[in-house]
């Protein structure tokens, strides 16, 4: 009895201190959007930062923004990829803002990670396209004819720099316990997966700017694919992702896919170590698993948004409201749009 | 329990509307979720594509993805000799929608049928300059519902009866402003004679004298000047003028397509008319927009 209760209190006296630490830079999305970090005084006093990532705050000052723009990038497109599912990205309003979701290694904490540190790098990506960083700006590499025989110009967007920032700016906390942790090891891949997901996708974007549109004259950049083809590449990953273990091979600590008869996972598929909860039921002990009920479902879908499957079996409820909606709009000259007002009676249902 | 049930009746409307407008947003909105929304700014004055287009504010970017107001400018410069053409009164509504997009909540583009009666009424003006219907007003692309820009007064244009069109090049204003607008959009002009002029499949193949002036050299070399023959496209049989006068000194305006010079503009060089003249004193101060320097 008193040995028992020891271990149990040393083990959440661990969680707790464990969980101070995961991916709370994300905290920064709730920063407010009219304040702007603008002085190393301001990275003393924010939240969910490690010493380490102040010291890179201090020494980046106006890089800063543009990481608070990701971490609300990661958020916004994670809620978005998970809109349907039980767990749907649902925000708390402390640190971690995800709650205890990506506390354990789940395969929600593999999408989760690498979609941070995929936002990170698009974010100052972008600032540095914009103009907005003196200290990096378009990449200077692609310049003069490219085989194909066209001009490169514009501004090629500087995806070098993000994700090196990103790496330095993410990876921090887990390079700073070595690499003998499964759960460092864990983050570090998904979150290079992350930022694979934008490297792998780079295209080429192609202006013709000749006399009359013509392409006589015609230029093209590098650029980044827009953060949705993003997110639809890590959602598929996480569709596929791969559950792994740690074996040591001689001195080297490595992931191993558990079930030895699936195929090795890349640098761009996601791993995870524990299997996931079912997110049905809200447990406050668990914070972050809100659980479902309430949540609306597809009473016609077989899927995961379907009522049956969101709703774990617990049934739903179902009300018919009055949807007031837009329609038949139209474009007057010049210049206004007028629309008629559309009523229809909504089957709407909500999980018991 | 009545009110218990209206209570929550009412809730769920009000959780329905912001889902509703989401979906507005999400299906409406631009394209790209992370970029900032373009600016509404006023048309400028040297923005000649658009004066006079029926509104004063347009978007930026446009809806060409041009993202600054110089590259509108010269972008929009090389189309303002096919308004000059009056070939479809729709001609400016459809390039100004897109060149400068009026102000709304979200894009407005033209309507498919607007862009198919200039494209069917201008193509052929602009093949016989030498430039393909170009890709960025391809009119597959655009809406054929009520939200898009039609021609305010939409009747269909009727055709004009008895006269056949003049050839494009030869069909020109003794303007300023339009001697200009082609001379830009033209790669080279000369001042010079006729020698002959001879039917050629299509064309008409004109050969100009050995005496020749350069007002605007552009991509010709001293060589080609020396033997050089212009090609009116598709001007069989269309009247010109001036390529029946071969008395006269001639402006003429060309460019290069392929292995073949076009004939893009011929006026008379006419020292007696004030116009005339005024044009050829401005030649010497005007800047056409420089197409390279604005994608640095």
């Amino acid at each position: 009895m008193s040995s028992e209760y020891l271990i149990r209190s040393l083990l959440m006296l661990f969680l707790a201190l464990f969980s101070a630490n995961a991916s709370n830079w994300l905290y920064l999305a709730k920063l407010s959007s009219v304040g702007s970090i603008s002085d190393e005084e301001t990275c003393e006093k924010l939240r969910g930062l490690i010493q380490r990532q102040v010291q890179i705050c201090k020494r980046n000052v106006e890089v800063m923004d543009a990481v608070r723009r990701g971490a609300q990038l990661a958020i916004d497109e994670c809620q978005y990829q998970f809109r349907n599912r039980r767990w749907n990205c649902s925000t708390l309003e402390s640190v971690p803002v995800f709650g205890k979701v990506v506390t354990q290694g789940t395969r929600e904490a593999a999408f989760v990670y690498a979609i941070s540190a995929a936002s990170v790098a698009f974010a100052v990506t972008r600032a540095c396209s914009s103009g907005e960083l003196d200290k990096c700006g378009c990449d200077r590499n692609v310049h003069g004819v490219s085989p194909e025989g066209f001009q490169w110009s514009g501004c090629s967007d500087n995806i070098a720099y993000g994700v090196a920032f990103s790496q330095s700016f993410v990876d921090i906390r887990e390079r700073s316990k070595g690499q003998s942790s499964n759960r460092a090891l864990m983050n570090l891949h998904n979150n290079e997966a992350g930022r694979k997901a934008i490297l792998n996708h780079m295209r080429v974007e192609c202006k013709c700017h000749g006399v009359s549109g013509s392409c006589e004259v015609k230029t093209c950049w590098k650029a980044m694919p827009p953060f949705r083809k993003v997110g639809n590449v890590i959602k598929e990953k996480f569709d596929g992702a791969t559950e792994v273990e740690l074996r040591k091979v001689g001195t080297t600590k490595v992931l191993v896919p558990r079930n030895s008869q699936f195929k090795p996972h890349t640098d761009e598929d996601l791993v995870y170590l524990d299997p996931s909860p079912d997110f049905c039921e809200h447990d406050p002990r668990t914070p972050g698993i809100m659980g479902t009920a309430g949540r609306f479902c597809n009473k016609t879908s077989k899927a995961i948004d379907g009522c049956e499957l969101m709703c774990c079996g617990r049934g739903f409820h179902t009300e018919e409201v009055e949807v007031v909606d837009r329609c038949s709009c139209k474009f007057h000259w010049c210049c206004y749009v007028k629309c008629k007002q559309c009523r229809k009676m909504v089957e709407m249902h909500t999980c018991r | 329990m009545k009110s218990l049930a209206s209570l929550s009746l009412w809730r769920i409307i009000i959780l329905i509307l912001p889902l509703v407008s989401l979906g507005q947003t999400f299906e409406y909105g631009w394209p790209d979720n992370y970029d900032k929304p373009p600016q509404c700014v006023d048309i400028p004055v040297d923005l000649r594509l658009c004066q006079g287009v029926g509104y004063h504010q347009m978007l930026l970017p446009n809806l060409l993805e041009h993202e600054s107001m110089a590259e509108v400018k010269q972008q929009a410069g090389s189309w303002v000799p096919l308004l000059h053409k009056n070939c479809d009164p729709g001609t400016q509504l459809l390039l100004c929608s897109l060149f400068a997009p009026v102000c709304m909540e979200r894009p407005i583009y033209p309507c498919r049928r607007l862009c198919e009666n200039v494209r069917d009424g201008c193509s052929p003006i602009m093949a016989a300059f030498g430039f393909p219907w170009p890709h960025i007003l391809t009119c597959d692309k655009f809406p054929q519902d009520d939200m898009c820009i039609n021609t305010p007064n939409d009747t269909s244009t009727s055709e004009p009866n008895g006269h056949p069109p003049v050839c494009p090049p030869c069909d020109n204003e003794m303007k300023m402003d339009v001697i200009l607008d082609h001379m830009c959009a033209s790669e080279f002009a000369i001042k010079t004679k006729i020698q002959e002029v001879k039917r050629e499949n299509m064309d008409r193949k004109v050969t100009l004298q050995k005496k020749k002036r350069t007002i605007k050299m552009g991509t010709l070399k001293k060589k080609d000047l020396k033997k050089l023959t212009l090609y009116l496209k598709n001007g069989a049989d269309c009247p010109c003028t001036q390529l029946d006068n071969t008395r006269n000194t001639y402006l003429i305006m060309g460019r290069k397509v392929d292995k073949q010079y076009l004939l893009t503009g011929i006026h008379k060089w006419d020292k007696s008319n004030r116009e005339f003249k005024k044009t050829m004193k401005k030649l010497k101060s005007h800047k056409c927009p420089a197409y390279e320097n604005v994608f640095k």
